[in-house]
């Protein structure tokens, strides 16, 4: 019992950062109606600006959530503006290959600046842990976990409790209809590329100090972000939450109780994804 | 004047005359993941080149050409360095699979193949009975059996008695894991083996469960980006092994600097603060020339690589392969690992074995700085057992 308690609550924390990547990527999907495999690669800005904050100005990782969220939110303005505005009326496939090729330029560039060298930062709390009675909770990832849950609530409130958030919604929901009433859907769209990335890079921070930044650290969240948006329903922000956490327990409890869990991380996603896809079809039919 | 400039066209000239000149094509990871040690293999052999061309006596003309550690793109670029290019001499197969994939092109070519690494025993069995192969770096074996030694170690004279391992599943962490555990087995180790996925960070749940067995060595084949998730969620699911082993083909960069690698140990072939004559003088020649010194053992392999072949041509008295490679065969230098001196390889299926498991030795993180450990006459300092892992 006290086995399966600390597993959930193992897989309950890190559910709480796949959250919030998969939140930035459904906010694309679902607002701009973009497939956007570079979304790992603003996670990986995030993770070398905390490296380079931390290596050159001895900058905690805290201090620097801020500055990831504003230069993420500016580089996914920018490669809206610049890339993805003109091919949103492009077939899918053409904007799939455009984010799919901004990704491998993005990794590259990492790879020119910074080589290939994987990159640590070291906090005095990184290794610090609560001890309740028999059960264990990692600082890092409870602080994680924790910070996920405010930003996350954070986008809630000014989706739900703006002008700007209800537009955001609105166009999520009707793409001609909000342009009738007179909002600007092109500034929604980068607005909403923009609010994406800056999540991406906010949990690239997060990661820096519980992994690695290298330039491959985002593509492993990109595949399992695909995987929560999937699960959650395309677009569907409030699925995003229950999905992340659904899929992370499912991988927590296999690596605990499968022997030879480990290995089977990935799979048991994909798995978990494949199991609700054909449910959601047979119900369908 | 005319005839003092006569005398110096004609000192010149000799000189030229006297000097053999050879074009070497040099085909390593240059991009990609083993970038790292891709080009700090080609610092060690630029380095060298520069030091043999200075001297006069042999010039070698580098054709550098990247490979990317992917075998698609290591054999149209070796045919055109043995065809556009016509170099003769290759120093190059420095990740196995490219070493593999090499075999043919190389054979096809008989090009005099000087690799600077591909460890793996597949790669030995692709080239058997090839006379043109001259592999400098330990086979897999070696590697195991240096390793073995030191777990033979940790058993008898510190008493650990059981061993959890975890390993990435791809074909680095895999191969030969099983033949391993049994071995640690027979040595008299409980052992536990499981399966993770390089990268992905999720060791928790492993660790967690690991809680129960209590091992004394937690040892972890991965790669370098593990070695900072191991570390921080051992101690975060409350873990205590005696001693946190790894064996990543690299470590992150600046992880000395991080508390958290404190008492870790590895395993390498050489250390920027190893102190034999070679070492020394491999070290400040290459502070002076790069301004800055290496950990990475790659780049005294290229150094080594490079003037080893220096060396051979300059016996050789000539650029012809075959001579060299007699040369080469014949050779005895010391180098920053140790004396080396060629010699078939254990299983008998290539000619010429350069270095074995002597050259590998344990290192500790003590105090932001790698200490050689194991074995004894190499040591610097004590082994620290146990390691002090938990929280402090």
């Amino acid at each position: 019992m006290e086995l399966f308690l600390q597993t959930l609550l193992n897989g309950l924390l890190i559910g709480g950062v796949y959250a919030l990547v998969a939140t930035g990527l459904a906010l694309s999907l679902g607002v701009v109606g973009i497939v956007n495999f570079a979304h790992g690669e603003f996670l990986m800005l995030g993770a070398f600006l905390s490296y380079l904050l931390f290596a050159f100005r001895g900058m905690d990782p805290l201090l620097s959530l801020g500055l990831a969220f504003l230069a993420a939110f500016l580089v996914g303005a920018l490669a809206y503006q610049g890339l993805i505005r003109p091919v949103l009326k492009a077939p899918e496939l053409n904007q799939m290959l455009l984010t799919f090729g901004l990704s491998i330029v993005l990794q590259n560039l990492a790879l020119l600046l910074f080589g290939a060298d994987t990159r640590v930062v070291a906090p005095p709390y990184q290794a610090a842990a609560l001890s309740l009675g028999p059960f264990f909770l990692g600082a890092v990832p409870l602080g994680a976990f924790l910070l996920s849950l405010v930003f996350l609530l954070a986008l809630q409130a000014f989706l739900t409790r703006t002008r700007l958030g209800l537009a955001v919604r609105a166009v999520a929901q009707n793409r001609l209809a909000p342009g009738l009433l007179g909002i600007e859907a092109e500034r929604v769209y980068l607005l909403a590329f923009g609010l994406a990335a800056a999540l991406a890079g906010v949990a690239g921070v997060m990661l820096s100090v519980m992994l690695y930044a290298s330039p491959t650290v985002g593509f492993l969240f990109t595949l399992k972000s695909f995987a929560i948006v999937a699960l959650a329903g395309l677009g569907n922000l409030k699925g995003v939450v229950p999905a992340a956490l659904v899929l992370a327990l499912a991988e927590a409890l296999v690596s605990t109780y499968v022997p030879g869990g480990g290995g089977w991380v990935e799979a048991v996603f994909f798995l978990v994804l494949f199991l609700a896809l054909v449910g959601r079809a047979w119900r369908a039919a | 004047m005319r005839k003092a400039f006569g005398i110096l066209l004609l000192a010149m000239a000799a000189t030229a005359l006297a000097q053999t000149q050879v074009r070497v094509g040099v085909l390593l990871p240059l991009s990609g993941p083993a970038s790292v040690s891709g080009r700090a293999a080609l610092n060690g052999i630029q380095l060298a080149v520069e030091e043999v061309n200075a001297q006069g006596r042999v010039r070698l003309e580098l054709v550098v050409e990247d490979d990317g550690a992917d075998p698609a793109r290591a054999i149209p670029t070796f045919t055109k360095l043995m065809t556009v290019d016509r170099v003769d001499i290759v120093i190059g197969g420095l990740s196995s699979s490219v070493g593999f994939a090499l075999s043919g092109p190389v054979r096809q070519h008989g090009a005099l193949f000087l690799v600077i690494g591909s460890a793996s025993s597949v790669v030995e069995q692709a080239f058997e009975g090839y006379p043109l192969m001259f592999h400098y770096h330990p086979w897999d074996y070696h590697n195991v059996a240096a390793a073995l030694d030191f777990f033979r170690h940790l058993y008898q004279a510190h008493g650990a008695r059981r061993v959890a391992m975890l390993y990435e599943d791809g074909p680095f962490g895999s191969a030969g894991i099983q033949v391993y555990r049994q071995q640690l087995e027979q040595m008299g180790y409980q052992a536990r083996v499981e399966p993770f996925k390089t990268g992905s960070g999720a060791f928790t749940p492993i660790l967690t469960r690991l809680r129960a067995f209590q091992p004394d060595i937690l040892y972890w084949i991965g790669y370098d980006v593990d070695a900072l998730p191991i570390a921080t969620q051992t101690r975060q699911v409350g873990l205590r092994p005696k001693l946190i082993y790894g064996a990543p083909p690299s470590w992150p960069l600046g992880f000395e600097r991080n508390p958290l690698s404190q008492d870790m140990v590895g395993m390498t072939a050489w250390l920027s603060t190893v102190t034999n004559p070679e070492s020394r003088r491999f070290v400040e020649a290459y502070r002076r020339r790069f301004g800055e010194v290496t950990e990475e053992y790659m780049a005294p392999m290229g150094y080594v690589i490079a003037r080893s072949l220096a060396l051979a041509v300059e016996r050789a008295g000539g650029a012809d392969k075959n001579r060299i490679a007699e040369a080469l065969a014949a050779l005895r230098m010391n180098t920053p690992f140790g004396p080396l001196a060629f010699r078939p390889s254990e299983t008998g299926r290539t000619r010429y074995q350069g270095f074995g498991a002597e050259i590998w030795f344990q290192f500790q993180y003590i105090q932001g700085t790698r200490r050689p450990v194991f074995p004894r006459e190499r040591a610097a300092v004590p082994l620290r057992y146990p390691g002090e892992y938990y929280l402090r």
